[in-house]
This record gives structure tokens, sequence and C-alpha cells, in this order.
């Protein structure tokens, strides 16, 4: 086992791989390649269970580390590793993976295997790229992903599936070629491609504003933030159930976490000039979402929508630029992932019976399959944020750690922007549930559909689970996750640090006039 | 560049063995094919494998050593550079034979002067690199372009693939005047046509006489049409198209590798003229031959044409790694590392040239798998709807050659790409790397469509449904170098870079 527990990381990242390739050589049936896909996606959901029994609660850097030379004498290494952050972000898609999987059982039924190797193939490329600590192994992780999920969507998507996969390609290779250019440029800098030595470049504030838009570009548009959403409803709503659950529940954390992996520590004096900007984005999208979502016909369309307000509360946590307002997002992080997946596979349930996701086409439906009923508003009141639920507590986090934030100018107008989009949540969402499942069975189609079946309750099931106790115990997660935010946030504290020293009589910022203010009470 | 007058004969004929059992093999084929009455046509190609692994054999024992060998009183060199592409063509012209016969059986038509002449073609590519004498140069461009101007026209009774054989002869004619006026323009400044005279003669200059510069001009113009740059680019979509496709797979990966490597070599020569007075004009080609190739390459309905435009963007990416090594010939801060900017920019062209090979030469490899016969070509794109059920492997290794091309990891395509930008930022060239990068961001959009129409697109009835399974073998094993070398591309890159040094540095 030690050949295991040694190179855990890299276990869990090529499990999936050599299982999509398993699958493409050697499976002969589709009844063999879906369960050769559960099994190895249980496998490697076992495999990273190792992870959280044997992190270290205190450490903040890097756990498991592997590090081999890989290419340019050293330069270029593969180069693994593992903190707070991370954790959880992996154990996020090991979770979904095989629930993911069991969810295509049905919902796929041509080509396959192809199929099958291709959600592995994402999941590796996933992992890896949560894992990475070397710049060009991120890139390629980060690129890498692309391709399943181009062959996902544009193979078992809607009617307009061609059109969308090619667009959610072009758009996210976009935001991508510029970091491409951002990485080379700092490698050249600082000598090599490691994450840890790019930590250590002293870069001029001129030199890390454009480093920060080029980094910023790849990962907003991944977000994605406003105004780089557009890309997103057209990907959802073509995309296969399985492709909107691992699109909503872990692509686009890659943006988010990209964020705050890169972006922000290793440029603070330019997180510090344009991260408002990017909170005042956060916060557009965040109302521009649900306002969106409100008028939304298609019950896809609206989950879409919704992910682009929910993750504008994730982008507001993060350039709060405090400890509390980074870990709420990534908390929200794991929070959205889970209901906004769970609502995507909901949506996959209805879908698969009736074919189609139109609001008018429902209305009465709890009569006709409670318990799908209750699944769906139990998932509901987790997206919605309900005290007791997973998105409670990060959406709190978030809120709370901005409104106290010293970094952040107007961070209480911000605040309190955003706070209406907690409430418009509840209204589109409420009223979406209203309108499909309440009153009257009025559609004569509806009536006859069968309710959940075990396989169904055994993919929600466990998702449910998960956002009771997320909602509940948020210690476990929060006690590793802090450590290692505050690591990403301390370049920035060093820079204010160097600040205030440069200039001992600093214009009072915001909010330390909000402290003067509070020391006079 | 050591003169060594005093080697024997024998050493420098055994130094000489891959040019000489090259030249010798292709004799032979041609006499076999004139008077051998009974063998069977198919034995040509296995006679011309037989002769393409013999040069493998004689390249690979022959030249093991580092040091570069003058041979022929200065006509050609013998050294790690040379090496490196013998090998290349090598295999270019393997794979290049493998398909055609394919194609072939099914056609039933054999084309027996097709082998006498990618062996001569070829030999003209090996010699092309090797020279260090302009005579040399000349001859070997030469030799390999009119093989290839045959080849081109090699589907006798085509009306296009006469025009496309015309046109490169006529295109062709002119590339040669020019390359030969500068040649003689060369010869007037510094009174000698070999590379030891020239480069000497070169250093001694304070700055470039206005001769030199026209010289030196004339002939990157020459270079220029064989490596299909803009604005010399014109006769490349229409010869690319008419050629059959194998040829086409060969003159876009076997004659554009031998073209840039001469090129290199001869930029090595004349760094501070080409650096000094040529490297903005350069610059702009760049730029502009990728922005055109890949801009007009989204329209095209023809796989073959859509190639051929791709072929000129990627001539535009190798230029870009052509002028990360020029700028360490300016007289600016580059200078000071120009060794190490140098190697990188070097060994970059290298890697990508044989990535390139790979991946095209593939790309060809399953459009030649996927036509009925020499008449009727797998050329339309939408011909390819479905491939992915009908053909699974073809399909699979042509989408790995497409991402490879488009620069997507974990290919040979994305690490050629990643070398090439990284050099030019480090040669200080930031924005032509963002330019670059656009570039290969305009270019995913058409290759995609191609692996769009395979994988998502139901087939049709007339879709193309493919032959024989040699040529589908070696496009599969052209696939998995093409992401071995995306994973694991540190000891050819190594390899790459030291060639690079050794000839230059």
């Amino acid at each position: 086992m030690t050949f295991v527990t040694d190179h855990i990381l890299t276990w869990v990242t090529f499990v999936p791989l050599a299982g999509a390739l398993l699958i493409w050589l050697a499976a002969r049936s589709d009844a063999s390649a879906r369960f050769m896909a559960l099994g190895v996606a249980v496998v490697d959901l076992i495999l990273s269970l190792h992870l959280v029994r044997h992190f270290n609660v205190t450490q903040a850097t890097d756990q498991f580390v592997e590090h081999v030379a890989w290419l340019a004498g050293g330069r270029i290494s593969y180069s693994l590793g593992l903190d707070g952050v991370s954790l959880w972000l992996v154990i996020l898609t090991t979770v979904l993976g095989p629930l993911v999987i069991l969810s295509t059982w049905t919902a796929i039924t041509h080509r396959v295997r192809e199929a099958m190797g291709f959600l592995l193939f994402l999941q590796a490329a996933m992992i890896g790229t949560f894992l990475a600590r070397d710049m060009l192994l991120f890139y390629i992780f980060w690129e890498a992903m692309l391709i399943p999920m181009y062959f996902l969507i544009g193979i078992w998507g809607g009617k307009r599936r061609i059109y969308a996969s090619v667009k959610f390609f072009i758009y996210t290779m976009v935001g991508s070629v510029f970091m491409l250019v951002a990485i080379l440029y700092m490698s050249v800098q600082a000598g090599s491609m490691a994450l840890a030595d790019f930590m250590l470049l002293d870069l001029g504030a001129e030199q890390q504003t454009w480093l920060f838009i080029a980094f910023a570009l790849a990962f907003a548009i991944k977000v994605p933030l406003f105004p780089f959403h557009t890309w997103l409803p057209d990907a959802h709503v073509e995309a296969p159930t399985a492709g909107s659950v691992i699109l909503a529940g872990i692509l686009l954390k890659m943006g988010t976490y990209g964020l705050l992996r890169f972006a922000i520590p290793l440029f603070p004096t330019a997180t510090l000039a344009l991260g408002p900007w990017l909170a005042w984005l956060a916060v557009i999208g965040i109302i521009y979402g649900a306002l969106v979502a409100m008028v939304q016909k298609d019950v896809k369309k609206l989950v879409a929508y919704s992910s682009v307000s929910h993750l504008g509360f994730v982008v507001l946590g993060l350039f709060s630029l405090t400890t509390t307002g980074a870990v709420g997002g990534v908390y929200q992080m794991l929070a959205h992932g889970l209901t906004t997946g769970a609502l995507f596979l909901l949506v996959g349930v209805i879908y698969e019976r009736r074919h189609t996701r139109e609001i008018a086409d429902f209305g009465g439906l709890a009569h006709q399959m409670p318990a799908f009923a209750t699944v769906f508003m139990f998932v509901t009141l987790g997206s919605i944020g309900l005290p007791g639920l997973c998105g409670f507590t990060g959406e709190f986090m978030i809120l709370f750690g901005s409104f106290g934030s010293t970094l952040l100018p107007h961070a209480k107008l911000l605040v309190v922007l955003a706070s209406t989009g907690v409430v418009l949540g509840a209204i589109y969402m409420l009223w979406m549930y209203q309108r499909v499942f309440l009153g009257r069975l009025s559609n004569e189609a509806n009536r006859g559909l069968p309710d959940l079946n075990l396989r169904e309750w055994a993919v929600l099931l466990p998702i449910m689970i998960l956002i009771v106790v997320l909602g509940v115990k948020p210690a476990p997660l929060v006690d590793r996750m802090t450590p290692s935010v505050e690591r990403l946030l301390q370049p920035l504290h060093a820079e204010m640090a160097r600040l205030q020293a440069d200039d001992p009589q600093p214009m009072p910022l915001v909010t330390d006039l909000a402290r003067l203010t509070e020391e006079e009470r | 560049m050591t003169n060594v007058a005093g080697m024997d004969l024998a050493t420098q004929l055994s130094a000489l063995l891959p040019y000489l059992v090259l030249a010798a093999g292709g004799l032979l084929v041609m006499l076999v094919d004139a008077f051998v009455k009974s063998l069977r046509k198919e034995h040509l190609s296995m006679l011309s494998l037989l002769v393409l692994l013999g040069v493998a054999v004689a390249n690979f024992t022959g030249s093991m050593s580092l040091s570069d060998r003058t041979l022929l009183g200065g006509m050609v060199v013998n050294d790690q550079y040379s090496w490196f592409f013998n090998m290349l063509f090598v295999a270019v012209a393997l794979l290049t034979v493998t398909f055609a016969s394919g194609l072939y059986d099914r056609d039933g038509h054999y084309r027996a002067e097709f082998y006498p002449l990618v062996l001569f073609a070829t030999l003209g590519m090996m010699l092309l690199v090797a020279a260090t004498d302009l005579m040399t140069l000349f001859l070997a461009l030469e030799t390999m372009s009119l093989s290839v101007y045959v080849l081109v026209a090699g589907n006798r009774g085509s009306l296009r693939s006469s025009e496309a054989g015309f046109k490169y002869l006529i295109m062709g004619a002119f590339a040669s005047a020019f390359l030969l006026m500068g040649m003689a323009l060369l010869y007037g400044e510094t009174g000698g046509t070999s590379y030891a005279m020239i480069g000497d003669t070169i250093a001694g200059m304070n700055s470039a006489s206005l001769l030199l510069k026209l010289a030196t001009g004339l002939i990157l113009i020459g270079f220029g049409f064989k490596i299909a740059m803009v604005p010399f680019h014109m006769w490349t979509p229409d010869v690319y198209e008419g050629a059959p496709c194998y040829v086409t797979g060969f003159m876009a990966t076997g004659v554009k590798a031998a073209a840039v490597a001469a090129l290199l070599r001869f930029a090595w020569l004349t760094l501070p003229v080409l650096a000094d007075v040529w490297f903005p004009v350069l610059m702009v080609l760049a730029v502009v031959t990728m922005t055109y190739g890949n801009l007009v390459a989204l329209s095209q309905n023809s796989i073959k044409r859509m190639l051929a435009y791709s072929s000129i963007a990627h001539a535009g990416y190798l230029l870009m790694g052509v002028l990360a090594y020029l700028q360490t010939g300016r007289d600016i801060g580059v200078a000071t590392r120009a060794e190490e900017v140098g190697v990188a920019a070097g060994g970059a062209v290298l890697f990508y040239l044989v990535g390139y090979a790979l991946m095209n030469l593939g790309a060809f490899g399953i459009v030649t798998y996927l036509s009925k016969d020499r008449k009727h070509e797998a050329d339309t794109i939408d011909g390819y709807a479905g491939l992915a059920q009908k053909r699974p492997v073809a399909a699979a290794s042509l989408a790995v050659f497409l991402f490879s091309l488009a620069g997507i990891p974990p290919t040979v395509g994305f690490v050629g790409k990643f070398y090439i930008f990284d050099a030019v930022v480090k040669a200080d060239l930031l924005p032509l790397a963002i330019w670059g990068v656009v570039n290969s961001l305009l270019s995913v959009y058409y290759y995609l469509r191609v692996i769009m129409t395979m994988y998502m697109k139901p087939a049709e009835d007339d879709s193309y449904s493919g032959g024989s399974w040699e040529t589908v073998f070696a496009a599969g094993v052209l696939a998995l170098m093409v992401l071995m070398l995306g994973v694991m591309p540190g000891t050819l890159s190594q390899l790459a870079r030291n060639t690079f040094k050794f000839m230059a540095y």
C-alpha cells in the first residue's frame, strides 16, 4: 500500500484517466462500460478519502507533495500538492464523480463507451488542475479539460449542441491563451515554472497589472463573471445532465479556485488595485444573474443563471480579501457544487421522463411525484441558503467577511447590494418551484409519471446528506481551509504592511475610518 | 568550421554513406521497374522502404560523432544538424511511401515513377540541410524541387493535378531565379560560395553593404517560396489541393522542414545582416503569414485546402522561432544572453518541425486512408460526418492530429508551440508571442470543425469509409507518438537544442 500512499495524489489524479483508457480499449458492451466507469470512480473516491484522513489540520502549506523534474533540466516539474483549499475541491470532484456516472445510466444510451471514457478523462483533468503546483502542468490540465467537455456537450447534448460546444471551447480558450503568455513571461523572470518560484518574484506594479489581467481574464471567463458569462447558458442548456452537473458542480470552480490560488497571491499590488473592480462585477453578476433567472421559461436555464448569481457571491468573498470572506467563498464553492449539481440532476430526472424542461409544461407535479417534489424542495432550500443547510454557511461568511473588509472600498454598499441577490434567489427558486410542483396537476401528459426510482435515490441521497452535513457542521471543513486561505492571502497582507511602512501617514482607508468611528463610540 | 582537407576518401565516403545509399537506391528502384518485368509493382514499394531503412541505418551508425565534419572540400557538412534532419526526412519518406502504397493497392494503378521520385526528393532535402556551399545548396534545392514538381502532377488524367504541377513548376522557377540572383550577388560581395568564406567575410565587415543586403533579401525570398511565407504563398492552396494527398503530406512536412532547416543554417551564417536589416521585414511577414493562413483557413470546405492554409499559418509560427533566433544577433539586450536565447529558439524550431511533421503527415495519412482511389480523394470536410462511429481509430487519430495542430495539450503540437512562444518571450518579443497565441486561438475553430463533423454529425451515405490497414496503423502509431511527445518531450527537445547548439555555437 505504501506504493499507493506515497504517491497518493498521482493515484487520485490518474486512476480515472487509466480507467478511461481501459474503457475505450477493453469495454465490450455498454453495460460493462458503465460498471467499469462506476467502479473506477468509486475507487477514486476511496483513494481520495485517504487524503481527508491523513490531512494535517494545522498545516497551511501543501501536503502529500510530489515533485519530480520533468522538462528543461528541472525548470518544469511534475509537481503536485494539496492544501486545505484543494482538498475539499478534490473531494467534491471525487464525490460527484460516481454520482454523475450513475445518473447517466439510462440518460445516455448511445455511444456509451465513449461517454464513460470522457467523463473519467474529465475527472482526471479536473483533479489535476486542483493539485498542480507547476504552472505548465496546471495549464496542461486546465486546457485538457476542454477536450472531454467539448465532446460531452457536442455528442450527447441537445439540439444546438454543436454551436454550444464550439462556443464553450473557443470562449474558454480566449482567456487561457493570454494566461499562457503571462505564465511564459513570468517563467522567464523566475527561471522556473514552479508556483513556489513564481511566488518569490518581485514584480513591479505595472507588470502586476498586466499579468493580473491576463490571469483574471482566464478565470473570469471560467467562473463566469459578468460580462463574460454568455457561454454558460448555451453550454448548460445544450449539455447532457452529466455535463451540466460537472460544469456547474466543478468546472466553474476552476475559475474561482484560480483567482484564489494564483491571481490574488501572485499579484498583491494589482489585486489591491483591481480587486474592487472584480468585486463590483461580481455584485453586478449576482443581481443580473438573479434577475435573468427569474424570467426564464426553461428550468435548466434558470438553474444556469442562478449559477452566475451564486458564483458572484464566491468572487465577492474572495475579493473581500478577508480570511472570513475568502473561506466563505471556498465554502460556497462546495455548497454550490452540491446544490446546483443536485438541481441539474433533478432537472435531468424530469427531462428523462418528459423530454421537456419548460416550466409551463408542468404544474402540480407534487401530486404525481411526491418524493421527487420533496427532494427538489430540500435542494432548493439548500440552494437559497436556508440556515442549517449548506448554502447558508458560505453566503453568511461571505457577506460577514465582506462587510468587515478593510481592503475593499465601499464594502458595505457591495454587501447590501449582494444581499438583495439572496432575496432574489429565494424568489426565483421558490416561484419556479411553485409553478412546477404546486397547484393542480395541470398537464395531462404529466399524469402517470413514475416517481424517483432506486437508482435516482442512490444518486440524490448522498448529496442530500452532504447538504445537511455542510449546513450543520461546517467546522471540520472550515478548520482545514482556514490556514491555507490565510496563507494565500499572506502576500497581500505583506504588501499592505509594506505600503504602510513606505508611507507612515497613509490616507485613511474607508474601513480604517470605520474603525475610528467605532473607537470614538 | 574546420576544413579537414586531409581526410582520406574512405572516411569521406563512409560519412557520405546515407546520401550514397539513397542515391543508389533511387536509381536501383528505377532500374528494377524498367528491366525486371516479372516483378510485381507492389514490390517496388517494399524495395523503396528497404532503401529508406538502409539510409536510416547508415545515418544512425555513421554520424554518431558530434563534431562537424566538412566533406568534399567544404561542399557539404556532416554534423549533428544534418544527422537530425536526415532522420526526419527518412521518416517522412517512409510514411509517404506507406500511405501511397495503400492507396495504389485500392486503386490498382501503380505509379512506378512515384518511388524513385520520392527517394530523389528525399536526397535533395537531406543535401539541402547538409549544404555548406551555395552550389550544393542550389543543386540540392533543384533535386528536391524537380522531383516534387513531377510528384505533384502525379495524378495523371486529373486536370487539377496537372494544373498544380504546372503552377508549382512556374512558381518554383521564380523562386529559383530569386535564389540564384541572391547567390550571385552574395558571391560577388564575399568572393566565395562556401559558407566558411561567406561567414568569415561577413564577420569581418563593419556594416552590411547594400549588395549584401540585397543578396540576403533575394535568398530569403527564395526560401520564402518554399516554406509558403506570405506573400510568396500563392501557389500553396492550389498545389496542395491538386497534388495527390500523400504528396501533399510529403510537401507540407518534408519540403517545408528542409527549407526551414536550410533557412536556419543560412540565418546562422548571415546572422548580422539578417538580424540588423531583415529582422523588421521578417517580423511583419511572420505576423502576416500566420494571420493570413489562419483567417483564410476558417472558411475552407476542402480539408486539403484547409491544411494548406494551416501550413501557411504554421510557417508563420516557425518564422517566430527564427525571429527569436535573429533577435540574438541584434545589438540589444538579448545579445548578452545570445546563446541561451539562441539555443532555445533554434531548438524550438527543430522540435516544432518534428512535431509538425508527425501531426501533419498523420492528418494527410488519414485523408489518404479515407480516399477511395486516386480520383476520389476524401477531400470535402462534410464527408467526414460520422467517421467516429464508422472508423473509430481513424477518427480518433485524426482528432489527435487536429488537436495537436491547434496546440491543445497534451499533444506535441502544444509542446512545440510552447517552446516557440517561450523562446519568443525570452527574446523580448512579447507582442509577437501574444499575436502568436491569438493566432492559435483562431486556428482552433477550423480544426474543431473537422473534429465536430467526425464526432457530432451522423454519417451520410456518401461519407468516407476508408481503406487499407497499413495506413491507419501507421497513422495510429503517429497519433500515439503525438501524444507521447506531448507528455514526454524531454529527450527530443534536448536533442533538438543540442543539435542547434552544436551547429550555431
